[in-house]
């Protein structure tokens, strides 16, 4: 049993810098994402063949079919689970690394 | 006369008792559970826990889809632990379909699994920390869970919801830069662990934890109690040495089962921290045990259509105990019956004897030592609205509505 | 006439330092915890913020105790620390001695307890019944401190206690034995005077959900952390200026009444508020109510009889 076994590093930790992230590393910088993050999602309107795979496995509804056999997807509903993009033949469909998709329109939320 | 009037009983009002209602919101909760204490100055005599604030009804949810979309279903169940609740039902799936994984994507899942683990027993000794006011200790405790986030991001593409798992297989391969990258994170962490386990003997900290919320052992036996709550009880229940699923039959001499037998809250939080260290040794065994191969078979689209008609039960050791997964599939994509069994019911239980007799300044370390996740331990409770009844349904009768479907 | 005028000059001063002092806490704090922290005019930012806000009183409340009680709390402590920095600017006696300082800051969280037990919470009941016990235990070895300086000086005038400091040009608390055990005393019931961890078990946030204050919310919960950031100040000025009076040690360079040994005196208080409040905040886990109970009336108690006894034997 000892007493007061932070002392030091609470200590120490005021002349360190904090290890706080911030959102902004600099002036209109973000962080930096891995490769493998799934964010908004890319889509290769020429690639895709109207297989509508996707429809099938998308585990929150937000493939749609347009009139032109193609998707559309409204990323509102979207949990980046990325199962699109892995079910996708042709790999018409990827998860890009945009995260700031909070928007005022909901225009900007569809994906065609 | 006289004779009645000495039957009449004095009705005793005791101005001493005092009825406290703890949650559903409250500051030392982090889920709703609302617990009704009688104290009396600081001692409690009795406790009422009820549940049931936070049912989302993901089972019923379930029977609407097809086996994939209800595999991210179920990941949405708990955000701590979603890699058990994905490997449960996967393994329900392919003992249904007679699917055979490949070794290297069964490592993968039991990497993923003990990274979890030591994500979530850090998140717990932080509110461990945090409830009894040492601020400083969950701030450095969530760094270092922030380095397993980090990890995950890296790894599978997302900190929280990972989704490795995929119906035979998994979704993501770990190339060899990744694997040095795990092993630096891992010291690092291992470092950090001693430092945490050394504060954790700190003497104001062991003044708040020790002899506080005691379960003991037949009780524990008696509630079945899991995980670290039965461990801390000196109960020795682990899933992965009894039944062991994914990679742990090969990897059942790189760790041991963590026991305590004080069965207080300084126990089980003790099993937490040296079980990190027994993580540890199990993610190097697996790096360096790691076998070549394929991580999934063929698509998930074929193998979905190919699962049968037919029930299966598959137990896990998610990180707060044992996790249980029957499924019953309907062979046309479909599912009849999800049911799960969360650790939390169990362990919920043990609440009342251990806060029983303690004081009110225990509450917090009590409820927290069990490390509690309401959302995965609400169950339906069926209010039929016209006969003014209330229907707390019960496995036998879910059991029955899937079979009448 | 003199002192109403010096002490209307020093109220917006004690405002103003107590929440700036509550604000560099705040953010040494944040970081020792390798935070960020907010910045340091953060307390001035919250109390404009709650006065804007709405007034909430709780149907089960009496509203007049209720809404009263905040009041008097924030004047008690502010005029509490106004009398010691006044003293020190005018060079004088000015407004009441010892005595009557600790009295008035013992009134601000005496004040808070019957505000929350008013509320009608049970977290506030609960609250008023672990902050009396506290104020038993801390209050006693605290008034037994300033008996055994006033024996061993004569004196309860606030004033003359830090001139005689300036006179044998040391600190009271390396002066003699006795004082060293007074001070030792007086700075370990710091942290339970200030409830912050390892003592704040009467506004626990975690477990009472912060005790009298549940209630509290708006312009009242403004005025009630004005008083606590205001009687905290307070403290740690009267401590420093009785004990570790630093311009003492200077005296060749600094005359009591000079605003330079002022700044040096607020500097050290800043210091000693690091040390007694936001060191512990940082490096403890908070107690149950026994243990500190237990805690103060073996140590501190001790040390403040020990000294007593040493200052009527003259040491």
């Amino acid at each position: 049993m000892k007493l007061g076994n932070m002392l030091r590093d609470a200590l120490r930790a005021l002349l360190h810098k904090p290890v706080t992230v911030r959102y902004l590393t600099r002036a209109g910088e973000m962080v930096s994402v891995p490769e493998r993050y799934r964010g908004k999602i890319v889509y290769d309107k020429e690639a895709c063949i109207g297989c509508l795979l996707c429809i099938r496995t998308c585990p929150s509804g937000v493939i749609t079919t347009t009139e032109e056999k193609k998707v559309s997807f409204n990323i509102s509903r979207c949990v980046f689970c990325a199962q699109c993009a892995e079910i996708c033949p042709t790999d018409a469909i990827r998860l890009g690394s945009d995260f700031e998709i909070v928007t005022s329109e909901k225009e900007d939320l569809i994906v065609q | 006369m006289t004779e009645k009037f000495d039957e009449v009983k004095e009705v005793k009002v005791d101005y001493t008792r005092l009825r406290v209602p703890l949650g559903p919101v409250h500051p030392a909760l982090k889920e709703p559970i609302s617990l009704t204490v009688t104290v009396r100055r600081e001692e409690i005599l009795d406790v009422v826990i009820r549940l049931g604030h936070v049912h989302r009804g993901i089972e019923a949810l379930a029977e609407t889809r097809n086996l994939i979309q209800t595999l991210y279903l179920v990941e949405r169940i708990c955000g701590i632990c979603s890699h058990s609740h994905t490997t449960g039902f996967v393994q329900a799936l392919e003992e249904i379909g007679e699917i055979e994984l490949s070794d290297r994507s069964l490592h993968l899942r039991s990497l993923i699994f003990e990274l979890e683990r030591m994500q979530s027993h850090l998140f717990l000794i932080g509110i461990m920390a945090y409830e009894i006011g040492f601020d400083t200790l969950f701030m450095f405790t969530w760094y270092e869970r922030e380095k397993i986030l980090d990890l995950f991001e890296e790894i599978t593409g997302n900190r929280i919801h990972h989704s490795m798992n995929t119906l035979g297989g998994v979704r993501w391969d770990l190339s060899p830069s990744f694997v040095e990258k795990v092993n630096c994170s891992l010291n690092k962490i291992e470092k950090s662990a001693k430092y945490i386990q050394e504060v954790f003997q700190d003497k104001t900290v062991e003044k708040r934890l020790c002899g506080v919320g005691v379960l003991d052992y037949d009780e524990a036996r008696e509630l079945c109690v899991v995980g670290p709550t039965a461990r801390g009880s000196g109960v020795k229940v682990d899933i992965r040495k009894a039944y062991p699923y994914a990679a742990y039959s090969e990897l059942k001499d790189d760790f041991s089962v963590v026991l305590r037998n004080t069965a207080d809250a300084q126990a089980r939080t003790q099993v937490r921290i040296l079980e990190l260290f027994e993580s540890i040794n199990l993610i190097r065994a697996i790096l360096e045990k790691l076998p070549d191969g394929p991580i999934y078979k063929e698509s998930v689209i074929k193998l979905m259509k190919k699962i049968p008609e037919g029930e299966a039960t598959s137990l896990v050791e998610a990180p707060r105990g044992e996790l249980l997964y029957f499924v019953r599939t309907n062979g046309k994509e479909g599912l009849w019956r999800l049911n799960v069994r969360t650790p939390t019911i169990p362990n919920v239980l043990g609440l009342k004897p251990m806060l029983i007799g303690s004081e009110i300044a225990d509450i917090p370390v009590t409820v927290a030592s069990i490390d509690p996740c309401m959302a995965c331990a609400n169950r339906i409770t069926v209010v039929d609205q016209d006969k003014r009844e209330t229907i707390v349904t019960d496995l036998k009768n879910l059991r029955n509505r899937g079979k009448k479907q | 006439m003199n002192t109403v005028i010096i002490l209307l000059i020093t109220f917006p001063l004690v405002f103003l330092l107590s929440l700036l002092f509550e604000g560099i806490d705040r953010k040494v704090h944040a970081r020792m915890q390798k935070r960020i922290g907010p910045p340091i005019i953060q307390p001035f930012y919250d109390f404009v913020k709650l006065f804007n806000k709405e007034r909430i009183i709780p149907m089960t409340a009496s509203s007049r105790i209720f809404t009263t009680v905040p009041i008097i709390a924030a004047a008690a402590s502010i005029l509490g620390a106004s009398i010691p920095v006044a003293s020190l600017i005018a060079g004088s006696n000015v407004g009441g001695d010892l005595i009557i300082i600790l009295y008035l800051l013992t009134i601000s969280p005496i004040m808070v307890m019957i505000g929350g037990s008013s509320s009608g919470n049970p977290y506030g009941a609960v609250g008023f019944s672990r902050k009396m016990t506290m104020l038993i235990a801390y209050e006693v070895p605290m008034l037994i401190c300033i008996l055994s300086v006033s024996v061993n000086y004569t004196s309860l005038a606030y004033y003359d206690i830090v001139l005689t400091q300036v006179k044998i040009g040391s600190l009271l608390a390396l002066a003699r034995p006795s004082m060293a055990a007074a001070a030792a005393a007086f700075v370990l019931c710091m942290p339970a005077y200030t409830e912050t961890v390892p003592f704040d078990m009467s506004e626990a946030k975690t477990e009472i959900v912060h005790g009298s204050l549940v209630e509290y919310g708006g312009p009242y919960l403004g005025l009630v952390k004005l008083a606590k950031s205001a009687s905290n100040f307070a403290l740690s000025f009267l401590a420093v200026s009785l004990f570790f009076y630093t311009p003492a040690l200077l005296e060749r360079y600094f005359s009591p009444e000079l605003g330079g040994a002022m700044l040096l005196c607020l500097v050290t208080t800043l210091i000693f508020m690091v040390f007694t409040m936001t060191v512990p905040r940082t490096i403890f886990a908070r107690l149950k109510i026994g243990q500190a109970f237990k805690f103060y009336w073996l140590v501190p108690l001790t040390l403040s009889i020990i000294s007593v006894a040493l200052s009527i034997l003259g040491l």
